[in-house]
């Protein structure tokens, strides 16, 4: 065991700091700023890091990628807003597309040229994705889709999206999937927002109604759809822990500067035995997260690739926020659900990679998505228990159909 | 950046699992939960012979000078087989403790015989405040003539009633700091003034006592490291202690959680092994992630003592109060997952789960260590761990 960090990667970690310092962004407000930013990002070689050179990637390694998301947490600069696209679309293309696709999309999904969403859930679909609805059928050279997707995020501004649909309805419904690139501006597309928990509309759902997608645009052979999925939320799971936790303690150090202040008891909230309890078991909870995720750094520096192990972090790290939030606004009392109108000092005013991030408020009604989305809890504990522990799987109704 | 143990390390926890599997069955347990001393001597002269005794006594002493992490490493073992008897009390605490502030003649005597195998030793600390910290130290010893005299009461001295060697710490002066004052006796076991009136506790396999002291006179030699100078030796003391406990429950919670998930591939109900079943399924997926983040915290923490990194006493009281809650959740849903036959007597879930009880409340417990982790980050040189 050796958990240090080398003398070059303390060198490497110092020179991104202090490139996040010099390179401060101005006014963010709007979309395009943000879009500048993320340009920034990139001609700095931080967009993408891991990909292959050939793709427009650094080729650095899992530390040097882990670094850069920590220091530009730690700055409190907004990442990349491609987070679907350099996440886990681009890296499956990478990995599964023609030669041709990856010409084509690649490298404007790293400069944020084209920007990309995920049409994976249905109303009826959820924790159930492979019971979707939504059909291809062929029709020449082209499919013919129809049906509706939702809770897809930021599908209002993007240009492409991944697309889960039904090429085989005689097939088992795990086998009858394939799985598409749609342009977002095609005729039959229509996106509306959703108003979610927190008030913004990050999410939406889409209507399809004889959308027309070119043969060539299907990534891997038709019916091998699902396990492309699965493959992506292996990217979109494997993501990186360690900028999370720099994340969680940049809350958790301003938590302590507003207990200074804020009153409790006759006195100021940090010196409450309670509220130390409760922050003490934060610091001790993130800390473990850091440790699982020097774990996974670890292993990623050997060339291990993780497979359903990390459903165990994503399980922790989600629950862990959702619990934390609570914990949150225990401490700070009616104060913690103000959007506005509270002292200053009490504020959250982190600045952070998610536009309307920034008050104790969105990010306790924000934790609620997290134990849901890319695989519910239950959904994690499932594959926890049935991958890597190897408990026998549980009898269903649509695994006897196709036996 | 290497979070992988080497190829010797994983040869020494093998030899400790080969060991254990061999000469510490559950039936051989069960007889030293029986056996009013609680250990077996026999096995304890193998496990000098195979040098688990020493592994952290330097070579001049008869040991392999190994580290925190090779030290860990054999506890979770022991963890894993519910192992009855002294060996965190005699190779962390007193071993530790002697390391740190022993005179040459103390070093010769009982750290040698520590490795050897021919002294089973203890610390004796907490008192009637329960404190983990230098404020719970009351007992006094009074200077005279050349000697000290010890009068008063330590408790929950683990294997107290069979060490021959208990290490002892007294007041020797009050100061406004606690942590002044302190001072550590090394008391042979048949030193007269000394009895010990055993617990009847929840676990077996981890015996301790309360220690009575009347007018217990020892000389200046007696003084291991400096008068009043105590504490900062017990200080590292118990951030290794806290780190070895959360080695043990860290092998008590992956035994209960390995059991578990064993049974619920055999165990059928309602026509089906109970492994299928959501509740179950998920039950064992918990268990695994409090498993996983349990080697996370014991392994690190190890390690940072070992590389006396900035962040080490952060490290060993994340570890303690974290794996202390992870390893009680994890052993008693075991036992949920059982049903009836993991609240019998005859099944062997129960000495994992007691035993983790023990260690939970020793050396300092969840809050106390929660505490120290707020500490920390707000000392003025907060720990580097922090953003």
């Amino acid at each position: 065991m050796d958990l240090n960090e080398s003398p070059e990667h303390r060198a490497y970690r110092a020179r991104v700091r202090a490139w996040f310092e010099q390179h401060r962004p101005g006014s963010l407000d709007t979309f395009e700023d943000r879009r500048a930013w993320h340009r920034t990002l990139y001609d700095a070689g931080f967009v993408g890091m891991g990909w292959p050179k050939a793709y427009g990637g650094q080729d650095a390694s899992p530390i040097e990628q882990a670094i850069v998301g920590e220091e530009m947490v730690r700055a409190q600069v907004p990442g990349t807003i491609n987070a679907l696209g350099i996440g886990f679309i681009g890296p499956t293309l990478i990995a599964h597309g023609t030669e041709a696709q990856k010409q084509r999309y690649v490298k404007k999904i790293l400069t944020a040229e084209e920007l990309w969403c995920q049409l994976y859930s249905e109303p009826g679909s959820g924790s159930d994705l492979a019971s979707l609805k939504t059909t291809a059928v062929r029709d020449g050279d082209h499919y013919v889709v129809n049906g509706q997707k939702v809770w897809s995020s930021q599908a209002y501004n993007a240009d492409y999206a991944i697309l889960l649909a039904r090429t085989d309805p005689t097939a088992p419904k795990h086998k009858g999937i394939s799985y598409f690139i749609l342009d977002m501006r095609a005729p039959g597309v229509d996106v509306r927002r959703l108003k979610q928990i927190t008030g913004s509309s990050e999410f939406c759902e889409e209507f399809l109604t004889d959308v027309r997608i070119p043969v060539e645009n299907r990534i891997g052979e038709e019916g091998q759809g699902w396990e492309l999925a699965q493959t992506t939320l292996g990217f979109e799971r494997g993501g990186n822990l360690l900028a999370r936790v720099t994340a969680h303690k940049l809350t958790i150090n301003r938590l302590i500067e507003v207990c200074k202040t804020l009153p409790r008891n006759g006195g100021v909230a940090i010196d409450d035995p309670l509220v130390r309890q409760k922050i003490g078991k934060m610091l001790a909870e993130v800390e473990v997260l850091r440790y699982a995720g020097l774990r996974l750094l670890s292993k990623l520096e050997k060339g291990q690739r993780p497979g359903p192990e990390s459903s165990v972090d994503k399980l922790y790290y989600s629950e862990m926020d959702k619990r934390h939030q609570e914990l949150i606004l225990e401490i700070l009392g009616p104060f913690g659900q103000l959007f506005e109108g509270g002292p200053p000092e009490v504020a959250l005013n982190l600045r952070s990679t998610r536009e309307d991030e920034g008050s104790w408020a969105y990010n306790y009604l924000w934790s609620r998505a997290g134990t849901i989305y890319s695989g519910s809890s239950e959904i994690q504990k499932n594959i926890i228990g049935e991958r890597v522990l190897k408990l026998p799987r549980e009898p269903r109704a649509d695994r006897m159909a196709r036996a | 950046m290497d979070f992988d143990f080497t190829e010797e390390q994983l040869m020494l926890r093998g030899l400790a699992r080969e060991l254990l599997t061999a000469e510490c069955p559950p039936t051989e347990v069960r007889a030293q939960m029986e056996d009013a001393r609680g250990y077996s001597p026999s096995l304890w002269r193998q496990l000098a012979e195979t040098g688990l005794l020493g592994i952290a006594v330097d070579e001049a002493h008869g040991g392999q000078a190994l580290g925190m992490v090779e030290l860990a490493l054999v506890l979770e073992e022991m963890g894993r087989a519910a192992y009855p008897g002294p060996y965190l009390p005699t190779v962390v605490l007193a071993a530790s403790a002697l390391a740190a502030g022993g005179s040459r003649a103390q070093l010769d005597r009982y750290l040698t015989g520590i490795a050897d195998g021919s002294v089973v030793a203890t610390l004796a600390l907490m008192e009637d405040r329960l404190a983990a910290g230098p404020e719970g130290i009351e007992l006094r010893a009074r200077a005279q003539g050349g000697e000290y005299v010890l009068t008063g009461h330590k408790r929950f001295v683990p294997f107290g009633h069979v060490a021959d060697l208990i290490l002892v710490a007294a007041r020797t002066s009050e100061a406004t700091d606690p942590r002044a004052g302190v001072t550590i006796f090394a008391l042979d076991r048949d030193t007269p003034g000394i009895s010990h009136q055993p617990n009847v506790q929840i676990d077996l396999t981890n015996k301790t006592s309360t220690l009575t002291l009347e007018n217990v006179r020892v000389g200046a030699d007696a003084v291991v490291g400096q008068v009043d100078g105590g504490w900062k030796i017990l200080d590292g003391v118990l951030r290794r202690a806290s780190v070895a406990a959360a080695a043990v429950m860290l092998g008590s919670a992956r035994k209960c959680m390995e059991l578990s998930v064993e049974y619920a591939k055999v165990r059928e109900q309602f026509g089906q092994p109970i492994g299928t079943f959501q509740a179950i399924k998920h039950a064992c997926a918990e268990m695994l992630v409090e498993v996983e983040n349990a080697h996370g915290a014991t392994y690190y923490a190890a390690w940072a003592l070992d590389a006396a990194a900035p962040d080490a006493a952060f490290a060993a009281s994340v570890a303690k109060s974290y794996v202390g809650e992870a390893a009680r959740k994890v052993c008693g849903s075991a036992i949920q997952v059982h049903g009836g036959i993991g609240f019998t007597w005859e099944y062997d879930l129960h000495l994992y789960f007691k035993q983790a009880k023990l260690l939970e409340a020793l050396y300092g417990d969840a809050e106390h260590h929660r505490e120290q982790v707020l500490t920390e980050i707000l000392a003025p040189a907060a720990v580097p761990a922090l953003a």
